[in-house]
C-alpha cells in the first residue's frame, strides 16, 4: 500500500513538474509569437510606407520635372507617335 | 554554594495543574479561530471570490486596442491617391519631466518649437498625460526618443500622405490628427475608409511583456480600399494646364472638369488655387475651396446649345434654317441684348458657331417657358448632382411660371440661372450619348451607364455637328483645337455678378466641350474666373486649357487619332459675344 502511495506522489510530483515546465513553455512560445506579430505589422507599415514613398517618387509632378528639366523631353501628340494595328502589332511581335 | 538540579519531569512548577474549564476555553478558542479562519478561506476562494478575481486581474491583465488601418485612395488604375503610413507622436507626463533638464532644448529643437512653447506645452496641460506634438516623422521621433527624457514617450499613429500633392487635392481632401475625414472623399466615404479597431484581453509579466491572452481576441476590421474613376494622369496634367492658364492671365481662380462621355466617370476634376494635403498649415478658404462643384455660376454661352437643341427638336428649325440677326441688337420689353458683331443673317448652325445671342434669343422667343425649363431640368439644371461628394450643389433655375420675356430671352443664351462647371460636363453628355443625359460618378464602375432620353439622336448629332464649327473656322472657340483629334465644343463669356447688377470688366470664361466629335470618348469643361491679363473671353482663355488636357487625357486613354495630323495649328480665333 505504502509502495503504491509513493509510486503516486512520485506521478503526481513529475505531472506537477510538466505542468509547471508546460506553462513556462507555452508563455515562452505565447511571447515568441506575440514578438513575431508585432514585427510582421511593423514590416506591413514599413511596405506601406515604402510603397507611399515609391508613389511620391513616381508621381506625375516629379516625373514631368525630372523629364522636362533633366532629360529635356517634352509630351507627345500624334504628330510624332507612330500608331499600330493591332494585327501589325502581332506582326511585329511574330518576328524573329 | 552548592546548586542542586531538578529534573524537568520533577518540576514543581509542573505539578500545578491547569484548571480543566481554562484548557477546555484555550482549546475552544483556538478551534473558533480555525473555523474562522476555515470560513473566510472559503469565502475568499469559493463564495466571494469575484472581487477578489477581478482586483487580481487589474494589476496583472491589459486590454490591448488593436488599431484598424483606413483604407487606401487608389485613382482607376490602382494608383494610390491617399494612404496612411506610421507616424509617431510625442507625449509627456507632466509630473515625471523635470523642467530643468538640459536635453529638453535639444528636444524642442529637434520638433521645430521654442524651448518656452516646449515648457508652455507641459504646463498647460493636465497631471498625467499631455501631447507635445502628434504625427510627427519617425526620424524625428526618434532622434527625441535617444535623448532619453524622462517622462516623455512616443506613441505610435496613423497619419495619412497624399503623393498627388495639390493637383488632387479638392477631389481626395484629407482627414485631420483623429484619421477622420475632413473634406472631398475622405469626408464623403469616411465610414467606409475608416474600419473598426478590435481589441484583445492578455495578461502582462513583471517586465511589461504580454505572456497570455485571457479571451478570444476581436480582430480589428481594417477600412474599405476605394477605388475613384479619377485617372491621376489626366488629373495632374489637367491641373497643370489650368494652373499655368490662371497664372498666364492673372485670373482669381480656375477649375477644369473631364468626364468620361460613355460612362460619366470622372477622369479628373481640378481647382487653382489649390493646397498641399500634407502640410496643411495656413490654409485660406480661397484654396480650400472647390469651386467646380460648390460654386454656381451664371454659364453663358455654354447653354446655347440646349436652347438650339430644343428649337431643333420642337421641329421649329432645322440646322440650315435662316435666322436674321441684323443689326446685332434687340430689344425685348425694354431691354436690349446685342451681340459684339452684327452677323446678319445667320444659320442655326451659324448661331452657335458666331454664338449670336440675338440669333438665340430669336430661336428662344419662338418657344414656351415651360418647355425650355424642362429641357433645362431634365439637363441637370437647378438639380443637385447625385455625386457622392461634399458641398455638391444644384444651382438655379426658376419655375418658368416666374419668367418675365426679357428672362427667357437672357436665360436662353446663359444670363438669370445658375450651374457648377461639374453641371456643365455633365449637362454635355447628352449631346455625346445619342440625347441621353448619363449620371456622373466619382468611383470606378465596369458596368455601362443608364441614361435619360433629353433630345434624339438626330438633334443630338445635328447639335454635335454645330460644336465641331464652333471649333472650326470662323467659330469662336478655334482655340480648342488638338493634333489628332476631332473637338467640338462651346465657349462662354459671362458677366460676374455683383450686387444687384454686373461688374464692370469682369468676367467669367467657359469653354465645354468634347472628343474625337465623331464619338465623344470624353467631355472636358473648364472655367476661368476674373481673366485680367487683356483677354476675357472663353474661346481664347479657357479653349487652351481644354485643347491641351483633351490631348493628353484621350493620348493617356489610348484613343487614336481620327484626324490626320496637322503639324501645327494656326488659330485666330473671333470675339464672340458676351
Amino acid at each position: 500500500m505504502i509502495r503504491f502511495n509513493v509510486a503516486l506522489l512520485l506521478a503526481l510530483l513529475v505531472s506537477a513538474f510538466c505542468l509547471v515546465n508546460v506553462r513556462y513553455e507555452a508563455r515562452r512560445v505565447y511571447m515568441a509569437l506575440s514578438k513575431a506579430q508585432s514585427q510582421a505589422s511593423r514590416l506591413e507599415a514599413d511596405y506601406d510606407q515604402l510603397l507611399a514613398q515609391k508613389r511620391t517618387l513616381a508621381a506625375p509632378v516629379r516625373v514631368q520635372q525630372l523629364a522636362a528639366g533633366q532629360l529635356r523631353m517634352r509630351p507627345t501628340n500624334p504628330a510624332v507617335t507612330e500608331y499600330l494595328q493591332s494585327a501589325a502589332v502581332a506582326a511585329v511581335k511574330g518576328q524573329p | 554554594m552548592s546548586r542542586r538540579s531538578i529534573a524537568y519531569s520533577s518540576s514543581p512548577l509542573l505539578a500545578s495543574k491547569t484548571p480543566p474549564g481554562r484548557s477546555k476555553a484555550i482549546v475552544g478558542l483556538m478551534a473558533l479561530g480555525f473555523v474562522v479562519m476555515a470560513g473566510r478561506a472559503a469565502y475568499v476562494q469559493v463564495l466571494g471570490n469575484d472581487f477578489f478575481l477581478r482586483q487580481g486581474e487589474v494589476r496583472y491583465a491589459r486590454t490591448l486596442e488593436l488599431p484598424a488601418s483606413r483604407g487606401q485612395v487608389l485613382d482607376r488604375n490602382g494608383v494610390i491617391l491617399a494612404t496612411s503610413v506610421v507616424a509617431q507622436s510625442i507625449w509627456v507626463e507632466p509630473s515625471d519631466i523635470e523642467l530643468d533638464d538640459p536635453k529638453l532644448g535639444q528636444a524642442a529643437e529637434l520638433l521645430g518649437l521654442s524651448l518656452a512653447e516646449f515648457k508652455q506645452r507641459i504646463s498647460k496641460g493636465g497631471k498625467n498625460f499631455v501631447w507635445i506634438q502628434r504625427q510627427v516623422d519617425e526620424p524625428v521621433a526618434l532622434k527625441v526618443k535617444a535623448l532619453g527624457i524622462k517622462g516623455l514617450h512616443l506613441r505610435e499613429e496613423y497619419k495619412r500622405h497624399y503623393p498627388e500633392g495639390e493637383s488632387a487635392a479638392h477631389v481626395v481632401g484629407f482627414t485631420n490628427v483623429e484619421d477622420l475625414g475632413q473634406e472631398g472623399i475622405e469626408l464623403a466615404f469616411n465610414q467606409a475608409l475608416s474600419g473598426k479597431p478590435g481589441s484583445r484581453r492578455v495578461i502582462k509579466d513583471r517586465l511589461g511583456r504580454v505572456v497570455e491572452d485571457t479571451r478570444e481576441a476581436i480582430p480589428p476590421v481594417n477600412g474599405r480600399d476605394l477605388q475613384l474613376s479619377i485617372d491621376s494622369k489626366i488629373q495632374y496634367f489637367a491641373y497643370q494646364k489650368l494652373r499655368d492658364q490662371v497664372i498666364a492671365h492673372k485670373a482669381r481662380a480656375g477649375s477644369v472638369v473631364v468626364l468620361d462621355a460613355r460612362s460619366g466617370e470622372l477622369l479628373a476634376l481640378a481647382n487653382y488655387p489649390s493646397y498641399n494635403p500634407n502640410q496643411r498649415q495656413n490654409l485660406t478658404g480661397e484654396q480650400l475651396r472647390n469651386r467646380a462643384l460648390t460654386d454656381t455660376f451664371e454659364p453663358g454661352s455654354t447653354m446655347k446649345p440646349f436652347t438650339i437643341g430644343l428649337a431643333l427638336e420642337s421641329g421649329r428649325v432645322k440646322p440650315e434654317t435662316l435666322v436674321q440677326t441684323a443689326p446685332g441688337r434687340l430689344t425685348i420689353t425694354g431691354s436690349t441684348i446685342s451681340d459684339t458683331h452684327n452677323y446678319g443673317t445667320l444659320t442655326v448652325e451659324g448661331v452657335i458657331q458666331k454664338s449670336s445671342n440675338v440669333g438665340t434669343t430669336k430661336l428662344a422667343m419662338q418657344m414656351q417657358p415651360r418647355e425650355m425649363w424642362e429641357t433645362f431640368t431634365a439637363a441637370g439644371f437647378g438639380q443637385k448632382p447625385q455625386l457622392e461628394f461634399p458641398g455638391v450643389v444644384g444651382g438655379r433655375v426658376r419655375p418658368y411660371k416666374t419668367w418675365r420675356p426679357i428672362e427667357q430671352a437672357t436665360m436662353s443664351y446663359g444670363y438669370g440661372l445658375s450651374a457648377s462647371l461639374f453641371q456643365m460636363a455633365r449637362s454635355y453628355t447628352v449631346f455625346s450619348n445619342e440625347g441621353q443625359i448619363i449620371p456622373a460618378t466619382i468611383l470606378k464602375k465596369p458596368e455601362p451607364a443608364v441614361g435619360v432620353q433629353v433630345f434624339s439622336p438626330r438633334t443630338a448629332a445635328q447639335v454635335l455637328k454645330m460644336l465641331a464649327m464652333a471649333t472650326g473656322p470662323g467659330g469662336t472657340g478655334q482655340r480648342a483645337q488638338t493634333i489628332g483629334y476631332s473637338v467640338g465644343g462651346k465657349s462662354g463669356t459671362a458677366r460676374k455678378q455683383a450686387g444687384k447688377g454686373y461688374a464692370a470688366g469682369k468676367y467669367r470664361a467657359w469653354f465645354t466641350g468634347m472628343a474625337p466629335i465623331e464619338r465623344p470618348r470624353i467631355i472636358c469643361a473648364v472655367m476661368l474666373d476674373e481673366p485680367s491679363a487683356g483677354q476675357v473671353y472663353g474661346g481664347l482663355v479657357a479653349a487652351p486649357v481644354f485643347s491641351e488636357t483633351v490631348q493628353q487625357a484621350l493620348r493617356i486613354l489610348g484613343e487614336q487619332p481620327d484626324m490626320s495630323v496637322k503639324p501645327h495649328i494656326v488659330a485666330q480665333a473671333v470675339e464672340e459675344s458676351l
